[in-house]
């Protein structure tokens, strides 16, 4: 092992996070050399509480760090399983009876501002080396890769191989100042550590990224590094401490497979959890036959057939793939490529998740979509009881103090009074993360008419205080783990809007003004694949009517919404000028959502730069489209009507009097336009009604249904405006609500009517009567 | 059965090929797989020419070697190809028209079998004699049925010599004579009644096996029957996934056929660029930003987008003595993208004004202002 030992007894390890054959190697050299100190990649400030750290917990869990001060809010994990070398080396260390500590800077440190979590995964960095490697030794990507390198192959001579490897890496690509910043600090921990074992071994465990500018750093040979660092200081490096303005803490939390794994997440280490602590527990040989049994077992619990005979496909296909790719037992991708190929009988949809290294996309053939979720495991952590509470607990406890709400009475809250208002935000901020306790049994609701009123009543449960310390992953103040828990919902909520608009209103409701950006920045973005424009015109409606009114709940006018304002008007604008149907019965969502980027461009665009000639230029195209519904072709017109272009109605109308989508095409018109359509010349409802005049009785009842919903647009004065402009035309003189209304019962009427057809009928067949109407 | 002998015509290929347009895939690379042949230390299947190893790097290029890259897609793919073909299953490659299937198919047979001419061409005229064997019908009927008489096609020829058949758009014949496929899958036997004793069944040899190929546009796999779906490992070849490959792909292949066509102009990065960004919103239906759309009905393939590519600078060369510009783009984009579909027509009028008038680049915009002249 002299490649990977530096001068003075120093061992430097560079591993991959969250790998099972790294931790085996950091095990088995601990054991050998059993070293004076253990060194590992984590943050120096939670040098002191190891005891915690290394408590008897069920696995997987994380230290949390959560930091704002005036500038800047962060929050990051640093998580661990059992396969984590970084935690194989402490605790083995322990046992070993090596001194343990930390090297890194902390997690809060401007160093780490970029990184949600500490032990994810660093390829970005050296995309291109892995590029060329992959594509010499003929594998998918950079997991395919290091399970062949290292996972399933043999493990002697695993350390030089893994030198030679980052050796690789390291010397392709630069790093940035943030990972200069922190080699220097770990280079200092290393020297101190030297100096004070004087002779004895110092085992070095950190990201392999790391190794080669750490040997660098410290392979001085008086103790100065390369650099010129100064001599070997006796003491240990004095750790960071945080701006006296600012609040920060690291606490434990319980963490879940799922969230460590790449498939599902953001910032992720090393895919397929439940695979590789079955690596760790058992072997690679046995881990790819429970990998196979855990795949069937799911697919057959979902119902789906998988034969006898498909399993031994799929056995000898992982084998034969096997053997062809070198490997001594099937590994990950072999035991799964063999049980694709056997049991997928269909044309995918899109590549396997594992072969381009994404997330699976919505649609994923179940037979995949049960592969992965069999790799990834629901396994979730759990603290040992003795762990001191995560300080959420407190804060949610003084927080319910400090605004008087006890838990046994109900709560009746005016919104506009700011103490209640912060009461509300508080039982919304707890309702949010899942904490029992209270009901909300009204108050103000999406698209309902605001309501300055809000009443709880209380719910007591006994998992109140095992819910509050599961949410403490989230964050150690109620704020902070709430802001966490809406990001994660805004990740799991993916392309549904009506689900990102309720979230947006529940941000408005819980009091986070300053959303964070990357919360809008994902509903911004999702808006981008909405294809429903009914749920975007929804979501759209309640973003608006947040940004200009809500003062009340202090998201009037913030730029964040006002991005997702442009976001939105954009994706509806696409949306409108894809609706093709030559005959379709109108659609109020769909108005409704023109109505809101109406709204969105009359009241929001001047200030937000929303440029009307956009939205122009969709309306008149679509309003010209013979292929388009006709209930959209007249709320296109009236869109454009409405933000100023003042169209010839009068002649558009013509185009669409047929008896079925007549009605159809006002109804459009009106949603969009009806203020414009009263206040004009009224040359429109003299088309309309010369129209109507010329329709049979037959036509005209076709046309009626869609003719009534279209004049439902208009609110009981503006219908008596239009029936006075009607009884001009036809020179009546009577009070226009003497029209609308009807002494005689309605079926009379209409039997009246069927009466006199019947006999008109018999007159025509009888040549009596020409039918002319005369 | 020496009417099967193996030897008999694979001694005297037809002189023709040399010659020809586009000869097989193991005329065309005749040295690179004798190379690897001669350097193949690897276990090989029986009846393989090949190793697995071998092969694969026959498809995947190996430079150090001086074998070229002949597929652009997922080493894995290959992968498991290869071993399927390996096992007693046959091999089914479905996708988007225009994925190169086919040509993958070939260069699996050629480097399966050194031989990739034993092929099938599915379609709803496709009988069982084209498939299975058929019969000489003046010797039938002057002799009787005997192995003289018999017209063996690629299907029995594969099983007789152990070679890799090939079943091109198999989902485009009839149920029926696709199911022909069933015995020779599972038992590896074919039938033949007509002839007496130990002729009246012919047993695959080892080496042999099926690659069937079928897209999924005209009419999917759904169609199969379960039990001819159980006899093949399914593939789904996807198009090209990153832009830089398929650009570099269709500026080679699209650059040699201009100069076939007597075009000296190359034709213009940035305008390709375009034309292979557009072609890869509208296939997949998500712009670069990651905004969704529907995407085109029509087939929006890597070797659509050298035909226009293609169309592009001829128009250009020949029209104006030029590498041609955006105009011609647009008015190529409308023939083979919208084609004669309204719908297509739509989406594609809607794309060049919603969404390239968003775009920055001289190329672009230049798109975006001959968006006019989209038919219609």
């Amino acid at each position: 092992m002299s490649a990977t030992e530096a001068p003075g007894g120093v061992t430097f390890l560079g591993v991959r996070h969250h790998s099972p054959a790294c931790a085996r190697l950091v095990a088995a050299t601990v054991a050998r050399l059993r070293p004076a100190y253990v060194l590992v990649e984590g943050p120096a400030d939670l040098n002191g509480r190891m005891d915690e750290l290394l408590g008897d917990h069920e696995l997987p869990i994380a230290v949390f760090t959560a930091h704002r001060d005036g500038t800047r809010r962060h929050a990051s994990w640093s998580p661990f399983c059992a396969y984590s070398p970084e935690l194989v080396a402490l605790t083995a260390g322990r046992e070993a009876g090596a001194q343990l500590r930390f090297i890194d800077l902390p997690a809060w440190h401007p160093a780490l501002s970029d990184r949600a979590n500490r032990y994810a995964d660093a390829d970005q960095r050296y995309a291109e080396a892995v590029r060329r490697l992959c594509a010499t030794l003929a594998v998918d990507n950079v997991d395919a890769l290091w399970d062949h390198l290292f996972e399933i192959g043999p493990d002697d001579g695993l350390a030089e191989r893994l030198d030679t490897y980052f050796d690789v890496l390291r010397g392709e690509s630069a790093a940035g100042a943030d990972d200069t910043a922190r080699e220097a600090y770990m280079a200092r921990w290393v020297r101190a550590a030297r100096h004070r074992a004087g002779g004895r071994p110092v085992l070095v465990v950190t990201g392999g990224f790391h190794r080669p500018a750490l040997v660098r750093l410290t392979a001085g040979p008086d103790g100065t590094g390369p650099d010129g660092a100064g001599p070997e200081e006796d003491d240990w490096p004095e750790v960071p401490a945080p701006g006296s303005d600012a609040v920060a803490g690291s606490y434990l939390v319980p963490y879940s497979f799922r969230r460590l794994d790449a498939f599902v997440g953001y910032q992720s280490g090393m895919p397929s959890p439940a695979y590789y602590q079955r690596v760790w527990e058992d072997g690679p040989r046995r881990a790819a036959e429970a990998l196979t049994e855990a795949v069937v077992a799911r697919l057959r619990t979902r119902r789906q057939p998988v034969s006898t005979a498909d399993l031994i496909a799929a056995r000898s296909m992982a084998g034969g793939l096997a053997r062809l790719r070198g490997h001594a037992h099937p590994g990950r991708v072999d035991v799964l490529d063999g049980l694709v190929s056997a049991l997928v009988t269909d044309a995918l949809d899109q590549p396997l998740p594992w072969a381009t290294r994404g997330t699976l996309a919505p649609g994923a053939h179940p037979v995949v979509v049960e592969m992965v979720a069999a790799l990834s495991g629901d396994r979730v952590g759990r603290l040992h009881p003795d762990t001191p509470l995560p300080p959420l607990v407190h804060d949610v406890d003084a927080e319910l103090e400090r605004h008087r709400i006890d838990g046994r009475e109900a709560v009746e809250l005016d919104l506009t009074d700011t103490d209640d208002l912060a009461r509300s935000r508080l039982l919304h901020r707890l309702r949010l993360l899942d904490v029992p306790g209270h009901t909300r049994e009204s108050g103000p609701r999406v698209g309902a008419d605001a309501l300055l009123t809000e009443r709880w009543s209380p719910a007591p449960s006994g998992d109140r205080l095992a819910r509050v310390i599961e949410a403490g992953g989230y964050g150690p103040t109620l704020q902070d783990a709430v802001t966490a828990r809406i990001e994660e919902r805004v990740t799991l909520l993916g392309a549904d809007v009506d689900g990102l608009a309720t979230t947006l209103f529940d941000t408005a409701l819980a009091g986070l003004p300053e959303h964070s950006t990357r919360t809008l920045t994902a509903i911004a973005r999702a808006t981008g694949a909405v294809t429903d424009l009914r749920a975007l015109g929804r979501a759209l409606a309640v973003a608006l009517a947040l940004w200009r009114h809500d003062r009340l709940l202090g998201s009037a006018g913030t730029a964040p919404l006002g991005a997702l304002i442009i976001a939105a008007v954009r994706r509806a604008l696409w949306l409108v000028e894809g609706v093709r149907a030559t005959a379709a019965p109108a659609d109020p969502g769909r108005l409704t959502a023109l109505v809101a980027v109406r709204d969105a461009v009359r009241h929001a665009g001047p200030a937000l730069g929303l440029d009307p000639a956009d939205a122009l230029a969709v309306a008149g195209r679509v309003a010209a489209d013979a292929g388009v519904p006709p209930d959209l072709r007249g709320a296109a017109l009236g869109l454009a009507w409405s933000l100023g272009d003042v169209p010839d109605a009068a002649r558009a109308v013509r185009v669409v009097a047929a008896p079925d989508t007549l009605g159809d095409w006002l109804g459009g018109l009106f949603a969009l336009a009806r203020e414009e359509v009263v206040s004009g010349d009224a040359a429109l409802l003299t088309v309309v009604d010369e129209l109507l005049a010329s329709m049979g009785a037959h036509d005209f009842l076709v046309a009626l249904p869609a003719l009534r919903q279209a004049f439902g647009w208009f609110p009981p004065r503006e219908r008596a405006a239009v029936a006075r402009h009607v009884q001009a035309l036809h020179g009546g003189d009577a009070p226009p609500g003497d029209l609308l209304r009807l002494d005689a019962d309605p079926l009379l009427v209409a039997a009246a009517r069927a009466a006199e057809e019947r006999v008109d009928a018999v007159l025509t067949r009888e040549g009596l009567w020409e039918g002319d109407g005369t | 059965m020496t009417a099967l002998d193996p030897t008999a015509d694979r001694a005297q290929r037809p002189p023709a090929v040399e010659r020809a347009q586009r000869p097989p895939a193991e005329v065309r690379y005749a040295d690179e797989l004798a190379a690897l042949a001669a350097g193949d230390g690897d276990p090989r299947p029986p009846g393989w020419r090949l190793s697995l190893r071998a092969a694969r790097r026959f498809i995947l290029g190996d430079p150090a070697a001086g074998i070229r890259r002949k597929f652009v897609g997922d080493p894995s793919l290959i992968d498991r190809a290869l071993v399927a073909l390996a096992t007693s299953r046959g091999l089914m490659l479905v996708g988007e028209p225009g994925t190169a299937k086919s040509l993958l198919s070939e260069l699996l047979a050629a480097a399966v079998s050194g031989d990739s001419t034993l092929t099938i061409q599915g379609g709803a005229a496709t009988t069982e004699d084209q498939i299975r064997y058929s019969w000489n019908y003046a010797l039938l009927v002057a002799d009787g049925p005997s192995p003289r008489a018999l017209v063996p096609a690629p299907l029995l020829r594969g099983m007789a010599e152990g070679r890799v058949v090939r079943f091109e758009e198999i989902t485009r014949c009839p149920l029926e004579v696709q199911d022909c496929l069933l015995s020779p899958l599972s038992d590896r036997v074919l039938a033949i009644p007509e002839l007496p004793g130990a002729d009246a069944m012919v047993f695959a040899r080892e080496g042999f096996n099926v690659i069937a190929t079928a897209n999924t546009r005209d009419r999917g796999v759904n169609e199969m029957s379960a039990a001819l779906k159980r006899r093949f490992n399914f593939e789904t070849v996807f198009p090209i996934p990153d832009l830089g490959t398929e650009l570099e792909l269709v500026e080679a292949e699209a650059g040699e056929l201009l100069r076939r066509s007597g075009v000296t102009a190359p034709p213009r990065r940035d305008l390709l660029e375009v034309l292979v960004t557009t072609f890869r919103e509208l296939r997949t239906g998500i712009t670069e930003r990651g905004d969704a759309m529907e995407r085109l009905s029509a087939v929006m393939s890597t070797a659509e987008a050298v035909s226009v590519a293609h169309a592009v600078g001829l128009r250009g060369w020949f029209l104006r003595g030029e590498s041609g510009d955006a105009a011609d783009l647009v008015a190529c984009l409308a023939g083979t993208a919208a084609k004669d579909d309204a719908e297509d027509l739509a989406r594609l009028r809607r794309y060049l004004e919603q969404q390239v008038s968003r775009r920055s680049g001289a190329q672009w915009r230049a798109v975006h202002d001959a968006r006019h002249l989209l038919p219609g």
